[in-house]
């Protein structure tokens, strides 16, 4: 159990539910009539209410409050969702969320603002009374019919830092309440346990109000007691005042003193639940309640980021410790180390591979938040857009998640701004007024493929190749094939686009997306077809803590070809070495650029006589690197090199190999831009 | 560093790891030092700078090897029975980095006081003034404290 910042815990939660309350309202904004929407909108809202209050945020609970007050409408059907409700109610949501992460940045003027505009769009006809605020009954509404509680909390409830008394507190404000408390569940003291709630409470409330206004009040706890409602059959002359009254036939010391010491109990324990992760049961709890904590046994346990990564990296050296042990059980004779040494390995293997499924989370997390993006920019630019998400259970490393927010959000702006056509060129090309954009996440081997497709006007090769040209790029009349000119669009600074909008059309971007999934190692496609629109295609590696890697000798020194990016292996033959001023292969008719690794890495010794050619491929362009040896397949712990050699750009980190020494990495898009500019430079000498 | 230097100030002493580079001794600061060990295999990183031409593995750490011999113009030795690399932890760009620096030969943990610090001469020396803390006098012999930080940056 770490001391973790109960404030730090609460902002974590509220920005879980943030992202629920987001994703209810924009399905709303589809589904107006969907009641479960409405209700989990509704209970986020609640729950970040509750919570706020208890870690001290004011501001948020009380402008939460009316928010779920002005919200209560829609909730109870009385009006519809319409679309700028909603919009409302995002901005007040973002509201909120500006209240917690930095409030003062924020000023109540705005608050009051959209609250105003929320109100307006509710109360129609009618101001909303405010359901906690009930004023205290009149004598003309005491006529009307109370409710006779029955309220039976499971013993653990106080472990999780609910307190019974607040919630009879908050019953209590809804007006005069009898409460009188049923102990008969109390044990013998040497059988209690003391963080459990064996109390129960008989309430009579002499409130005319809402069912609702009390489901309310047991909102959170709703799943972890039993709450018996039936309304009072005669109505009895209500208490004027106290909150708490102990009905006469009630011996009164009891009560006073088993109040404090819940109270005393529910305090601490209250504090504690949030850190932990799992209560001990020790105590004797009833069947039902046992069934409940199985199921939370199964559901999830927060563990801290970085200790996954310290687990990973730990497991890392065993796979290392492993090779090594292998290696060395393999040189010798004794039959039991190399059992032993063979158990270890399928260990160390299947250690691997629950760490490294323990970091995987599903996109779906991430695909939630664009959903809000879309919203946003298809109202302000106009053009309508259905936005698709398939595959959010595609499970990607966490860091990688992290690291692909910000290229999406690139390209999912560039197809709405730059890919969907406005409304009236649309329907002049016959297409339906809404656009589409499918983001789409698939498994394929050991890679993520995430797609973003847009069904708008496509690429216009022609205008990126005249840019291409007048930005100088490119000789004009150059034959390029469209691939290629595509490529342009990641170049830094390049941007076809006439005007320069608040949201693209300064060329910056695309070349950082292109960097940032390179820096994952992994590559991006573009295809496109006039008029139909374009799908950009993210190739992802699953982690990046390790790979598969091919080992290859170049000299005296070994180094590591990530093996996705290895098409395949082939011989130089002598007509190839021959050819030494021209660096092509030959390979089944097709002339691929080739890189002698010996000359790359300064190798010396006398090559071996049969030199080996990896052809490596980034997307559509091959290259071959020609090494003396291939040695083998080889399970890759991914270390980074340090600053100090951050100048070194052929190396995209380093690994251990079984006998202890370091290999280096080969980085094969920056060998592929290599070979690349070493044929340009080649042609250009030649024309010279 | 400053914050550091005051530190040794206070106290007059400043204990350091007394190397040796061909002819030359070196103190380097032990609040520096991780460990000092054997020889590893090295593994040579093509394009990088010459005073960083390597990575060994430490630990299951790969980090780089630095040759100080090579930023203060000296001879390289072929490694002998008394070379050793002595792993420090620097401060680079902000980032803690750990750096393994081949040294000839390793003498002692020792401490060298204020009174024996000597203010680095102008003149007559033959390398770089920056990548030299200060030059302290230990057992009749001049020492150099080397500026690591500058010297690999």
């Amino acid at each position: 159990m770490s001391a973790m910042d109960p404030t730090e815990v609460f902002r974590q939660e509220a920005s879980e539910l943030f992202e629920v309350l987001e994703g209810a309202l924009l399905d709303l904004g589809q589904r107006p009539d969907d009641r479960e929407l409405v209700d989990s909108a509704f209970r986020a809202l609640h729950t970040i209410k509750g919570s706020g209050a208890m870690f001290g945020f004011d501001k948020v609970a009380s402008f939460t409050h009316e928010f779920e007050t002005a919200f209560d409408r829609v909730r109870k059907g009385e009006i519809k969702p319409t679309q700028e409700l909603i919009s409302v109610a995002l901005a007040a949501k973002d509201y909120i969320r500006t209240l917690i992460e930095d409030p003062q940045s924020t000023d109540d003027i705005i608050g009051e603002a959209i609250l105003d505009d929320l109100k307006r769009f509710v109360s129609a006809d009618k101001p909303v009374a405010p359901v906690a605020e009930t004023p205290p009954l009149s004598p003309a509404e005491s006529k009307q019919v109370g409710w006779h509680l029955y309220l039976e909390f499971d013993s653990h409830i106080l472990r999780n830092g609910s307190n019974p008394l607040d919630l009879l507190e908050d019953l209590c404000k809804l007006g005069p309440c009898f409460v009188v408390p049923v102990t008969d569940g109390i044990p013998f003291l040497d059988e209690m346990e003391p963080e459990d709630c064996y109390l129960k409470w008989d309430v009579k409330l002499h409130a005319a109000c809402d069912k609702d206004a009390i489901d309310d009040v047991f909102m959170f706890v709703q799943d972890e007691m039993k709450l018996t409602l039936s309304p009072l059959a005669h109505v009895e002359a209500p208490a004027p005042a106290p909150l708490f009254q102990l009905l006469d036939e009630e011996p009164a010391p009891i009560a006073e003193m088993v109040v404090p010491m819940v109270e005393a109990v529910a305090a601490p324990v209250a504090e504690q639940a949030v850190a932990k992760a799992e209560p001990k049961s020790e105590a004797k709890p009833e069947p039902k309640s046992e069934a409940k904590r199985e199921e939370r046994g199964i559901a999830t346990v927060r563990v801290q980021a970085e200790r996954l990564d310290e687990l990973m990296d730990r497991v890392g050296e065993l796979v290392i410790a492993q090779a090594r042990l292998s290696q060395l059980a393999a040189s010798g004779s004794d039959l039991s180390i190399k059992m032993i040494a063979e158990e270890i390995e399928r260990l160390a293997s299947s250690l691997r591979d629950t760490t490294m499924g323990a970091r995987m989370v599903p996109i779906g997390s991430l695909f939630g938040r664009f959903r809000r993006l879309v919203h946003d920019l298809s109202r302000d630019l106009s053009k309508p857009v259905d936005f698709v998400t398939t595959g959010e259970d595609t499970e990607l490393d966490k860091t990688m998640i992290e690291c692909l927010a910000d290229p999406l959000v690139h390209l999912i702006r560039n197809a709405i701004d730059h890919g969907i056509e406005d409304t009236v060129t649309r329907a002049a090309n016959g297409k339906t007024e809404q656009g589409r954009i499918e983001l789409a996440a698939v498994h394929s081997g050991a890679q993520v493929l995430v797609t973003v497709k847009d069904n708008g006007g496509g690429l216009n090769t022609a205008r990126i190749r005249a840019k291409a040209e007048e930005q100088g790029l490119i000789a004009a009349g150059a034959v390029l094939s469209d691939h290629e000119i595509h490529q342009f669009l990641f170049h830094p600074g390049f941007s076809t686009a006439q005007t320069i909008s608040a949201l693209s059309g300064r060329g910056v971007g695309m070349d950082v997306v292109k960097r940032t999934i390179e820096n994952m190692r992994g590559s991006i496609d573009l295809s496109t077809r006039s008029g139909q629109g374009t799908t950009v295609t993210l190739r992802l590696p699953l982690t990046l803590a390790i790979i598969e890697g091919l080992l290859i000798r170049v000299g005296e020194g070994r180094y590591i070809i990530p093996l996705p990016a290895v098409e395949e292996c082939v011989e130089l033959t002598a007509e190839d070495e021959r050819s030494r001023g021209r660096n092509f292969l030959n390979v089944r008719g097709n002339l691929v650029p080739f890189l002698r690794l010996r000359e790359l890495m300064a190798a010396s010794g006398a090559p071996d006589r049969h030199q080996k050619t990896i052809i490596i491929s980034t997307g559509e362009t091959r290259v071959g690197l020609v090494a003396d040896q291939i040695i083998g397949n080889h399970q890759t712990v991914i270390k980074s090199l340090s600053k100090l050699h951050s100048d070194v750009t052929i190396f995209s980190g380093a690994t251990i190999l079984g006998d202890g020494t370091a290999a280096l990495i080969l980085d094969v898009a920056q060998l592929v831009s290599l070979a690349q500019s070493k044929v340009e430079k080649q042609h250009i000498n030649e024309a010279a | 560093m400053n914050g550091n230097l005051a530190g040794e100030h206070q106290s007059g002493a400043m204990q350091v790891v007394m190397i040796g580079l061909g002819e030359e001794k070196f103190a380097l600061d032990a609040g520096l030092v991780r460990e000092i060990i054997d020889p590893v295999p090295v593994t040579k990183v093509a394009g990088a700078r010459a005073f960083v031409p390597s990575v060994i593995n430490v630990r299951g750490n790969v980090i780089p090897l630095a040759d100080l011999r090579i930023r203060f113009g000296m001879p390289q030795l072929d490694n002998s029975a008394d070379t050793r690399i002595v792993v420090i932890e620097l401060e680079i760009d902000g980032e803690p980095v750990l750096v393994g620096v081949t040294a000839d030969k390793v003498y002692e943990v020792t401490e060298i006081s204020q009174a024996d610090v000597q203010q680095t001469p102008r003149v007559g020396m033959h390398w770089k003034p920056e990548f030299i803390r200060f030059i302290a006098k230990w057992r009749e012999e001049f020492v150099i404290v080397p500026n690591m930080e500058r010297i690999l940056n």
